[in-house]
């Protein structure tokens, strides 16, 4: 089994407490959405990563019991129930002393929907710059041909400067571009679908959470 | 793979410029080219597929933008399991590893992070990098720390402090910044390599002491100070760098410490730097002051080329060698260091921070007095005070620094068990805890070198907290913690407190003991707990302790030990001694007398060790007390005094058991009517035991009556005077039954 291809592969590799990899994986993965998620919504940064932290623990909990909801929807879905009651509570521990100390108010989060939202702009993040390491790493693209590429979108640098600093033609410079754009795209595409899969991939694999696994 | 662009009547540069100019219209477009691309199909696609390239690319860029400029090319799984640090070849490897600069050789590397030399590409500056290195479980917490670290270095300009470039986050926990480049050495380096004098020394630190104002006025702690973030650059300038660990002194976080980087309980300095209250871990305790104190362990180390506390050989017993040792003056170490600055030193590692200087700007300038030749501010006949609070604050930092240490065991364990993954981990937890567990007895008064103080029992009722929530899955650690806890509590005679720990332990034992999970020895031990108990717990409506279950217990002890061990184990006949102790309390006198001369001459059979001599001293006590109870006071006291000589061979003067030992003469010898000579053993018995055990501590109250009883009876002019009501520890040998 592929960890790597498919959420119900990684979901699968969960259920066993030894599994280190799932775990890493999963570790990996989410715990860099949750934060900034998190800090979006207004949490301080080290607040922010109290709710991660806190959410994938719950997470664990929650999955190895085999309460996992599916008319909740998606793993990401589930992820932001769990993580919106979090600040939830937090806000009320703090929130008044918040208010009084005039710091930026948090985002609503009682609008399950704009919170979905601030998850859903995290999530692609993670996925592009998952790409961007996919890119960087295991593409076999041109390392030349990614140079350039951050030097042109990174830092904004011109075409001209980009290609005397690599030593290439100003052509080559913008076909490294499309080339890179292309790959992106293909791997973009790839990852959307391993990082949010519909509920329904559950049954395919035959394998229900159960209670009492826990190490 | 594409074809040039376009068909050709226009460059790829002027179809690019097209594309982008539709969302920036500040971009110059070829005036020909829009009427061409009306009727050129190939044109008008190209400069499509351009401009969604860059729609699509901007993504990225923002990516970037908002925390990912490294975007490193190697992932966690990819590292390994352990989530190890990046080697310096792979790095030095990939010239792109960050954005902007090439990477050169690996210039240090700590345990936060890798300094590596680089260019800044597009300034062709030198500079130096730093990663750092995200660990599995912390990776969070250090991306906060770093982020902060950021924050708080680009905000400081001084020509004593390394400044801030440029800096970005990888969503692996990754994250670098670019400083500049110091060309030096760490400023323990220079002062050997150069052999420079006190004098040299001192002037490097007023420079150093001056940064550390300038920050402090801008309310940042530096909070890691050591010679390897002090560089001295070719100019002989002194650099300081790595402020890692600082954190901004803000009011809110001061008002709620939850919200801080530092929690409650987690340590991050370098230990041999770290203040006494840095080891407490407590952030509302941690001002500017834990900068003087590191900087008083560097100044010390540069005078004398030894740190003030040194020789540990793991973390645990660095804090307590460390917070248990005066440090000596340095002129005690390296001759011809003038006096003043011995008394800066060790006004700066004074235990008490309100003790050390009020602030950097006052260091300063009493070094600068001392190198003027004028006088320094900080008096000299303030250095014995310093020494003397030193003394009296050791017992509580120790304590801190084992409430830091189980915490972090305690995480640890948890991480394990939550995580549950390789069993190395879960090795490296045990022994872990096995430090803690040693470094928890040596809090005990009977079996370390503790004194009776009331934070430290409220610092272990902490850690019994937290353990008991970190352990709740795993019994088996969980009894043995809250037996290590519940015997420090009866150590300190805090009896209410000792009761649920050893009773739920026993009961956790007896369950896994059951389920043959645990062996008799560890059960024995479970059971010796219970014992001391219930030897001196008050029960029933008589208040009285309960001897016969104290009894039980003991003999549950010694069967389950015999059981392995064979008759000849002093651990067992130590037991065998302490249960004579509640025989006799039962007025069972021959019975216990029979089982104490056995217990002796099982003993004398064994090899002489300390062990052995402690135990001949707390078992001759033992038959003293009967000999006494029986009415011969002359062969008691000589038994007393045997008991006193064999301690006193073995422990240290002021040991609590001497304390004890002392009292006992003192009242045979009122007994027979030898009172003024009780008197001076009484006297210094009541001193040893407020000192050790605590002025409230019942052996101390029964010191203190005797000595009161005594000095009435020499007030009375020598007549004969009842003898005062025995008081003693059941476990007065204790080290010799707590394993």
């Amino acid at each position: 089994m592929d960890l790597d291809r498919t959420t119900t592969a990684l979901l699968t590799g969960l259920l066993d407490p030894a599994n280190a990899a799932a775990w890493e994986l999963f570790d990996r993965r989410y715990r860099s959405i949750l934060v900034g998620f998190a800090r979006n919504c207004g949490l301080k940064d080290n607040d922010a990563a109290e709710i991660a932290q806190a959410t994938i623990v719950r997470f664990v909990e929650e999955y190895r019991e085999g309460r996992y909801d599916r008319t909740r929807g998606r793993l990401g879905a589930w992820l932001v129930t769990i993580a919106r009651y979090r600040m939830l509570d937090m806000r009320r521990r703090a929130g008044t002393a918040r208010v009084e100390r005039g710091e930026s108010a948090m985002i609503d989060l009682d609008d399950e929907k704009s919170v979905s939202e601030v998850y859903e702009a995290e999530r692609r993040r993670a996925v592009l710059a998952a790409a961007l390491d996919e890119l960087k790493t295991r593409s076999r693209t041109d390392p030349k041909t990614v140079q350039a590429f951050e030097m042109l979108v990174y830092h904004g640098l011109s075409v001209a400067v980009v290609a005397q600093e690599l030593g290439m033609s100003a052509h080559d410079v913008y076909l490294a571009k499309s080339r890179v754009a292309a790959k992106l795209r293909e791997i973009v595409i790839r990852l959307e679908e391993e990082y949010e899969e519909a509920p329904g991939d559950w049954e395919s694999t035959g394998k229900r959470p159960s209670a009492g696994l826990g190490p | 793979m594409e074809l040039p662009a376009g068909c050709g009547k226009f460059s790829r540069e002027a179809l690019e410029l097209a594309a982008i100019a539709r969302s920036d219209r500040s971009v110059p477009v070829d005036e020909r080219l829009a009427p061409h691309l009306v009727i050129c199909r190939r044109c008008s696609e190209a400069v499509e597929r351009f401009a969604a390239d860059n729609a699509f690319l901007g993504e990225f860029a923002k990516v970037s933008a908002r925390s990912d400029r490294s975007a490193s090319g190697r992932s966690v799984a990819e590292r390994g399991a352990a989530a190890g640090p990046a080697d310096g070849s792979a790095a030095a490897g990939g010239g792109d590893l960050i954005p902007g600069y090439r990477l050169g050789d690996e210039i240090h590397r700590g345990g936060q992070g890798a300094v590596f030399k680089a260019e800044q590409l597009a300034t062709r500056r030198a500079c130096a990098v730093k990663m750092l290195l995200g660990g599995r479980f912390a990776s969070a917490t250090q991306r906060v720390r770093f982020e902060r670290e950021v924050e708080v270095v680009a905000a400081l300009r001084h020509p004593s402090i390394v400044t801030l470039y440029e800096s970005g986050i990888s969503r692996h926990g990754e994250p670098w910044f670019a400083m500049e480049l110091v060309d030096g050495e760490r400023l323990d380096e220079h002062v050997r390599r150069l052999g420079l004098g006190a004098r040299a020394v001192a002037a490097l630190l007023q420079r150093v002491a001056d940064a550390i104002a300038y920050a402090h006025r801008r309310g940042v702690i530096h909070r890691d100070l050591k010679p390897g973030n002090i560089l001295v650059d070719r100019d002989g300038v002194p650099r300081v760098l790595d402020f890692g660990l600082a954190r901004a002194e803000r009011p809110d976080e001061q008002t709620n410490p939850g919200s801080g980087t530092t929690l409650a309980g987690e340590f991050l300095g370098t230990f041999a730097y770290a203040a006494p209250e840095q080891l407490a871990g407590d952030p509302a305790a941690i001002d500017s002051r834990c900068d003087l104190y590191a900087l008083g362990v560097v100044f010390y180390e540069c005078l004398t080329g030894k740190r003030p506390f040194d020789g540990a050989k793991s973390i645990g017993e660095l804090v307590i060698q460390k917070t248990m040792r005066t440090p000596e003056r340095p002129s005690a170490l390296a001759p011809g260091i003038d006096r003043d600055f011995d008394v800066i030193a060790l006004r700066l590692l004074a235990s008490d921070p309100s003790q050390r200087y009020e602030t950097a700007d006052a260091l300063a300038e009493d070094l600068a007095r001392s190198l003027d030749g004028r006088p320094i501010l900080a008096r000299e006949d303030s250095l014995t005070y310093v020494v003397r609070r030193n003394l009296r604050r050791h017992w509580i930092a120790t304590t801190a620094g084992v409430v830091v240490l189980a915490t972090i065991v305690v995480s640890g364990i948890a991480l394990a068990v939550l995580y549950a993954n390789a069993e190395s981990a879960r090795e490296r937890a045990e022994h872990q805890l096995d430090a803690v567990l040693a470094a928890l007895e040596q809090s005990n008064p009977e079996t370390g070198r503790g004194t009776s103080d009331m934070r430290a029992t409220e610092f272990i009722g902490y850690v019994e907290a937290s353990l008991e929530e970190a352990l709740a899955d795993d019994p088996a650690d969980l009894a043995r913690l809250l037996r290590t806890m519940g015997l420090i509590h009866l150590g300190f005679e805090k009896i209410d407190q000792a009761a649920a720990p050893i009773e739920r332990s026993y009961a956790l034992y007896k369950e896994a003991f059951a389920r043959g999970e645990i062996d008799a020895l560890r059960m024995a031990d479970a059971a010796y707990a219970l014992a001391r108990l219930r030897f001196i717990q008050p029960a029933g409506e008589a208040k009285a302790a309960d001897y016969p279950a104290s009894e039980a217990a003991y003999r549950e002890a010694i069967a389950l030990r015999e059981s392995v061990t064979g008759r000849d184990d002093l651990v067992t006949v130590d037991l065998i001694r302490q249960l004579s102790i509640v025989i006799r309390r039962q007025k069972r006198l021959e019975e216990a007398r029979g089982m104490l001369d056995e217990a002796l001459l099982r003993a004398s059979r064994l090899p002489a060790t300390r062990q052995r001599e402690e135990f001949d001293a707390a078992a001759l006590s033992a038959r003293g007390f009967i000999t006494a109870e029986l009415g011969d006071h002359e062969q008691a006291l000589a038994e007393f005094i045997a008991a006193n000589a064999a301690i006193s061979r073995v422990v240290e003067p002021n040991d609590f058991r001497v304390g004890i030992s002392l009292r006992n003469i003192a009242r045979e010898k009122l007994s027979l009517g030898r009172a003024e000579s009780a008197r001076a053993d009484a006297e210094r018995s009541v001193e040893i035991l407020r000192e050790r055990k605590g002025a409230d501590a019942p052996a101390t109250r029964a010191a203190e009556a005797l000595l009161d009883e005594i000095k009435s009876a020499l007030a009375k002019g020598g007549r004969e005077v009842e003898s005062a009501g025995e008081v003693e520890s059941a476990g007065a040998a204790g080290s010799a039954g707590a394993r």
